[in-house]
């Protein structure tokens, strides 16, 4: 849904960016924050105090006199397309979110490693040709995640559930998914799909966690391993 | 008649809050968010205590039906007065029902709201469209509210005010836009503006030169997010402040970018600076020093001092002498590797490998840093400072436009990778860690209180609400309360009987003796 508005937005803003281009991106920059002569647009308490052109539209027709604004003779659908882009670049540079880079993050900004030093990684140092091999569980591996999350992927793949063996005081033991664990309670799915849950006190918990390595990696890296890993892992494709 | 008229009329005033009241630290009131001004969050009150805490008992709750608490309530002469965004509301301290319910639907960032402050017979409460609004605290009607700043540019206010003597103090929040933050003083009976200091400096002086032009420093950031602490004594007040904008990318803002990531004491009645201390010089990881600066008066080295301590979001631990901002240690109470080494004034200094990168550059932080918003206490008697925080691992993304500046107000993204929960006791004249409690895989902001009666109450992120021995961090008494605890807990004497409050999601819960 967010994809989809974000793609008409993309689409809605593109006859005014063309026209900002032509006649605004000289003074105020490609993306309206900003050139040599003018100031940002981002940034103006004009542009974001604006609604529907009321504010911007007045300054394109007329020019700010003595700040060395030029009037621009624009149709009225043309200035209408340079407010939507306007509105729309100051609601890209605000609210792009800090968590998660975007799925589109370009492969050349990541593929900064050597694939033949992260290829040597894998099959010694780094041990992931352990669990992993380049020919069974990771082939292709590049086709099916966009770059950057292959990266955050192989840096901690998430949802491989941990499980439990907890041990009864009567001497009985029980096995499943780890549902809950916290100081006073432990609780399991088992494989019949049934929920359980004991207090700690009176059991005795054992956790295999299937991403020990990962996480124990995450200790041992240097930056040029991952950059190298992920170029390696790239090749997969 | 006279008689019963001065009866009423002390009536009156005994139900409302007369500043002056705050200069001696309150024992069984809660008028402030901090519950007093050294921000210890520390109470005398000892009635519950670790040898009856076993039979703690729900006494009331009460649920507000709106958006998750974020809050600490204030309680003054039977009433508690609690915030969420747009809503404040008035609740009987004895029972937990509602009084009044005051909502103001507004536009802007509703991240959060810390609480509202009360001055006389009014509170003041700030809202998402960075409005303060002064409440008539006997009926919840408005009876001013007052533009701070503009929500376009994602001014908010999230931070509960502080009364000091005749005057309100404020600070603005923000994350969305580059823009300069301000703390501001005003009049509580107008709301007229007395005094108003930006966090980061007048274009021109000596500190601007922290920052590479005066367009960078005029949008350099530094927001207030929380209430900042104050020493009558020395009619200083403390706040931390944010980080710099934009948020990940330093490419445009060489230099330390001063005051932000900064604690910086101002005077209360000017508004001047009379010391700073950077806690982070030239942030790239969005690592605020908004947390509390905790006053205590302590021995450090063998000499009393008026100390003031914080465990910031950058994962180490400061200790000040807040007379003159002279600095006294400097330890890491999370293992980290973004700082290259501390310098000789204590600051750690970024190593610019481990700021955010267009490949990727993995910290080990977890991706908000090692502590955030959720209060911190100081104990007296075990003369350790308590931290509920996080360790992890997270990758840093720098995003550069076509041009080579920054993308955006963030200019970067966090892919968060592994974030464990802890709570620590520091030691505050050394540093070192004296006990820790951890939790794998999950996160949450519970804050903390410690009080005389041997006790720390706190919750674990898990959602169970604890209260440990604060001087070995056992557990001495435990309850799920049916979700996260996400605020810091407080407690009053009313009739004779000690309340500890937490509040958890939607909940207000009060406990008590039997």
């Amino acid at each position: 849904m967010l994809a989809e508005l974000a793609g008409w937005l993309g689409a809605a803003q593109e006859p005014g960016r063309q026209i900002f281009e032509q006649n605004c991106s000289v003074c105020h920059g490609a993306d309206a924050n900003g050139g040599a002569e003018g100031p940002s647009l981002i940034r103006s308490a004009l542009v974001r105090h604006d609604e529907k052109g009321n504010l911007i539209a007045p300054v394109i027709r007329n020019g700010r006199e003595g700040k060395g604004m030029p009037s621009f003779s624009l149709s009225e659908q043309q200035i209408a397309d340079v407010v939507m882009f306007l509105h729309a670049q100051v609601e890209a540079s605000d609210n792009t979110s800090a968590r998660l880079p975007s799925k589109d993050y370009a492969l050349k900004l990541l593929l900064t490693g050597n694939a033949a030093a992260g290829k040597k990684y894998f099959f010694g140092r780094g041990g992931c040709s352990h669990c992993h091999s380049p020919t069974g569980d990771l082939a292709h591996i590049a086709k099916k995640y966009a770059p950057v999350d292959l990266q955050g992927r192989f840096l901690y793949p998430s949802g491989a559930a941990k499980t439990a063996t907890v041990s009864l005081a009567s001497g009985k033991t029980a096995s499943g998914t780890l549902v809950y664990l916290d100081a006073f309670t432990v609780a399991i799915r088992k494989s019949n799909g049934w929920y359980h849950s004991w207090p700690r006190a009176s059991v005795k918990v054992e956790i295999y966690d299937p991403l020990a390595a990962h996480r124990a990696l995450l200790h041992q890296y240097t930056q040029a391993d991952i950059h190298n890993l992920f170029a390696y892992l790239e090749t997969l494709q | 008649m006279a008689c019963l008229f001065f009866a009423a009329a002390l009536c009156a005033v005994a139900q409302g809050l007369n500043p002056a009241a705050l200069l001696k630290p309150p024992t069984n009131t809660w008028p402030t968010y901090n519950g007093d001004y050294s921000g210890r969050r520390y109470s005398t009150l000892k009635q519950i205590n670790s040898s009856n805490i076993g039979s703690l008992a729900p006494a009331w709750a009460f649920q507000e039906h709106a958006v998750p608490l974020k809050c600490t309530p204030l309680e003054v002469n039977g009433i508690l007065y609690l915030s969420a965004p747009d809503n404040v509301w008035a609740v009987d301290a004895r029972t937990g029902r509602e009084i009044w319910h005051f909502n103001r639907p507004s536009q802007g960032d509703h991240l959060a709201s810390r609480g509202v402050a009360m001055y006389k017979d009014r509170l003041y409460f700030g809202t998402p469209d960075a409005h303060l609004i002064c409440l008539d605290a006997r009926s919840g009607k408005a009876i001013w509210d007052k533009q701070i700043a503009d929500v376009k540019f994602g001014y908010y206010l999230a931070l509960a005010p502080l009364v000091v003597k005749d005057k309100i103090i404020i600070g603005t929040s923000g994350d969305s836009s580059d823009v300069r933050h301000f703390l501001e003083a005003l009049n509580p009976e107008t709301g007229k503006i007395i005094w108003r200091w930006y966090t980061t400096p007048a274009p021109g002086t000596p500190a601007a030169r922290t920052w590479p032009n005066t367009q960078a420093l005029l949008h350099g950031g530094g927001p207030a997010w929380l209430t900042g602490t104050y020493d009558p004594e020395l009619n200083l007040i403390y706040w931390g402040t944010g980080n710099p904008h934009p948020v990940l990318a330093g490419t445009g803002r060489a230099g330390a970018n001063l005051y932000t990531c900064t604690i910086v004491a101002l005077n209360a009645d000017t508004g001047k600076l009379v010391w700073y201390y950077q806690t982070s010089p030239h942030d790239t990881h969005d690592w605020d020093s908004v947390e509390t600066p905790v006053l205590f008066d302590a021995d450090f080295h063998g000499k009393p001092r008026k100390l003031l301590a914080q465990a910031a979001r950058n994962g180490y631990f400061f200790l000040l002498d807040r007379t003159d901002g002279q600095h006294l240690l400097t330890a890491p109470f999370v293992p980290t590797d973004w700082a290259l080494r501390i310098n000789a004034k204590g600051q750690p200094i970024p190593n610019p490998k481990m700021e955010p990168q267009p490949d990727g550059s993995v910290v080990e932080a977890g991706p908000e840093g090692a502590t955030n918003w959720n209060a911190p206490s100081f104990d007296p008697q075990t003369g350790l400072f308590y931290v509920n925080g996080h360790v992890g691992y997270s990758a840093f993304y720098l995003r550069l436009g076509p041009n080579g500046d920054p993308q955006g107000h963030q200019g970067g993204a966090v892919t968060p990778l592994v974030s464990h929960a802890f709570l620590e006791a520091i030691d505050y004249r050394t540093g070192k860690i004296r006990w820790k409690r951890c939790e794998e895989d999950v996160s949450g902001h519970p804050g903390i209180l410690t009080t005389a009666g041997h006790l720390l109450i706190t919750a674990d992120v898990s959602g169970n609400i604890l209260a440990l021995d604060p001087a070995t961090g056992k557990t001495l008494w435990h309850r799920y309360a049916g979700g996260p605890m996400n605020s810091s807990p407080m407690t009053y004497v009313l009739d004779g009987r000690q309340y500890i409050l937490t509040a958890v999601d939607r909940m207000l819960y009060a406990w008590a003796l039997p």
